[in-house]
């Protein structure tokens, strides 16, 4: 297995740095996450004030060189919040997509690629779990296994399992009809290395655009389960429970809310430039010559 | 078992299931292929060459195909009771297949250069350098120029005559003792068709390897092939070493697929065909297969098939026809 992952990966990451290198504006991606995830990995250095500190003279602040994104209802410094909230927000989005996609990616091209009994048996599985709600889906991961930031990543891959089954299961079934998956068995491949070395390249750029579409959608799952008591429990910082709790002040103070959806965005816009990026990496059809 | 053939297929028949019934696509197929030979099976479209040679991989898939009954020995090796895994370390590394279109038969996202050294990596225990060493040496013997620039070129930046030259070294990368050539030229213009002809007997030669070559063109097996299976409606209806076969052809089918290749030498106004088609496979006439098109069909044609059975005098020259071939010998038959 390492060797199919070695020969596989090597020639992909030359051809990611090409492609990145010719198509620039995914570079704005990687560089605004890079940005982003700098910001959360150094929020202990950068952030002048501890995330939770209330300072009740200071609410509603504006901006100032005191509070360099002012301040929400309780005194609390924004930039502070957003800084440490980086962390959460960005580490659940990408860990439960990134664990949804692995598995629900090795359920669909298993499933599309032996057909029958077995494709039949997966996606309806992956059918009633898409028909729970997100929300049903984290209050039964968390009335089991209690509230924590890992069991919202569980929660929050749960409802991307079936995404991703889908998303590899169509391109799946019409692949290993083609001549080259013959030519393949020809050549007395085992089912497992046809899955990874032929079939996997050619679905990956559907996986990883949906993939970056998802960390984004994460983030916005995150913030309302964070909400409504089923994430992180407060008064630790996340983007979208900053979001929800400056909601009921936004005329007052909209920066409280503004500023971290801003924050939400560009993630979610980072996500997608590096989604676009790597759909030309992983498909040299869409390539002009 | 008779160890004097590399590859021995006795009684093979490979059917389909359609609605429920099965029904035989190639039937009762003995054929035998020695070392350094090349052995055309030339037929019309749907005459069972590719199943034959799928059947021969065991690639046949399964439902709805399914080989009934039959050996095919390899070295002496039953190649049908293998269990799966030993048969994958046949395919590709001992016994490859061509394929007909080089231009779907290619991974399009994977490098030219990976595509032929994996067989290497996967079947025979070397290194990545060394399969890269092996692989560019395979493109430099297919002619591929500049191997060594090309080796991480994609499919699509190759021309259909240097894909096909791409698959034959995929192909011969392990070095195969039994080459499956499918078609290997129906889908390339003729100027390329004798460039990939030339290439691959040269191959052939220099690996001595043995060939399988299917085809429906006779101009092409006159060229390449030591020996020809004439195949019509899933059966071998004539074999014969390629001299004797264009010279006196013995199955009226034969005769008439002789007849009706277009001679550019003669002043002809109208060029002969064989009236009628192929039968499907779930309309086999319970006789002889071609009886319904043939010209000297008699009523026995009509009941029973018979069997391949060599020429007196010729054991290399084998005939399924009640008349082989000659009508004025009816009399005497059975």
């Amino acid at each position: 297995m390492s060797n199919v992952s070695t020969r596989f990966w090597n020639p992909l990451f030359a051809r990611l740095w090409f492609v990145f290198n010719r198509n620039r504006i995914s570079w704005i991606g990687v560089v605004l996450l890079l940005i982003l995830v700098s910001l959360a990995v150094l929020a202990p250095v950068i952030s002048p004030y501890n995330p939770v500190e209330q300072h009740v003279m200071d609410q509603f602040r504006g901006p100032s060189a005191k509070y360099w994104l002012g301040t929400d209802e309780y005194g609390r410094d924004l930039f502070t919040r957003i800084v440490w909230g980086a962390r959460i927000s960005l580490t659940v989005g990408t860990v439960s997509v990134i664990l949804g996609m692995i598995i629900g990616s090795i359920l669909g091209m298993y499933a599309g690629y032996k057909g029958g009994v077995r494709d039949e048996f997966i996606m309806r599985v992956m059918d009633v779990f898409m028909s729970i709600p997100t929300l049903l889906m984290g209050l039964f991961v968390v009335a089991v296994l209690g509230p924590s930031t890992m069991n919202l990543i569980i929660a929050i891959a749960l409802t991307v399992v079936p995404r991703f089954a889908r998303i590899a299961r169509a391109p799946t079934v019409s692949i290993k009809e083609r001549d080259y998956i013959e030519a393949c068995r020809a050549m007395g491949f085992s089912d497992l290395r046809i899955m990874l070395v032929h079939v996997l390249p050619n679905i990956l750029g559907d996986i990883m655009v949906m993939g970056s579409l998802w960390v984004a959608t994460a983030v916005r799952i995150e913030a309302s389960l964070s909400f409504i008591g089923l994430g992180v429990p407060p008064p630790t910082p996340t983007w979208g429970g900053m979001v929800r709790e400056g909601f009921e002040k936004m005329l007052d103070s909209p920066g409280a809310s503004i500023y971290p959806g801003i924050f939400i965005l560009l993630t979610v816009f980072a996500f997608n430039l590096i989604g676009d990026g790597l759909r030309d990496v992983i498909d040299p059809r869409l390539r002009e010559s | 078992m008779n160890q004097e053939h590399l590859l021995e297929v006795r009684n093979l028949t490979t059917a389909f299931r359609i609605q429920g019934n099965l029904f035989p696509a190639v039937r009762g197929i003995d054929l035998h292929l020695d070392r350094n030979e090349t052995l055309a099976l030339v037929g019309e479209s749907g005459c069972g060459k590719s199943i034959t040679a799928l059947s021969i991989m065991r690639l046949i898939p399964q439902p709805p195909g399914e080989i009934v009954s039959g050996e095919v020995f390899m070295k002496g090796i039953d190649l049908l009771t293998l269990p799966e895994e030993r048969m994958r370390k046949i395919r590709g590394n001992k016994m490859a297949m061509i394929f007909q279109e080089p231009m779907t038969s290619l991974n399009p996202v994977l490098t030219v250069g990976f595509q032929i050294m994996e067989a290497l990596i996967y079947h025979q225990d070397v290194t990545n350098v060394k399969a890269k060493e092996l692989a560019i040496e395979i493109m430099n013997q297919v002619k591929i120029p500049s191997a060594s620039r090309r080796f991480k070129d994609y499919p699509h930046q190759f021309s259909g005559g240097q894909r096909q030259r791409v698959m034959i070294a995929m192909a011969l990368a392990c070095r195969p003792e039994i080459i499956l050539a499918d078609e290997p030229t129906t889908a390339l213009d003729v100027t390329i068709q004798a460039q990939i002809l030339y290439l691959l007997a040269e191959l052939k030669r220099e690996y001595s390897m043995a060939m399988i070559f299917i085809t429906h063109n006779l101009g092409i097996v006159a060229s390449i092939a030591d020996r020809v299976a004439v195949m019509y409606g899933g059966e071998i209806v004539e074999v014969a070493p390629v001299g004797d076969l264009f010279e006196k052809p013995r199955h009226p089918y034969t005769e008439m697929l002789l007849r009706a290749v277009p001679r550019v030498d003669l002043n002809i106004e109208k060029l002969s065909y064989i009236p009628g088609q192929v039968p499907s496979i779930d309309r086999m006439p319970p006789g002889c297969h071609y009886a319904p098109r043939c010209d000297l069909r008699m009523e026995l044609c009509d009941r029973q098939d018979a069997d391949l059975v060599p020429l007196p005098g010729e054991p290399a020259h084998r005939v399924r026809c009640w008349i082989r071939g000659d009508s004025r010998e009816i009399q005497d038959k059975p």
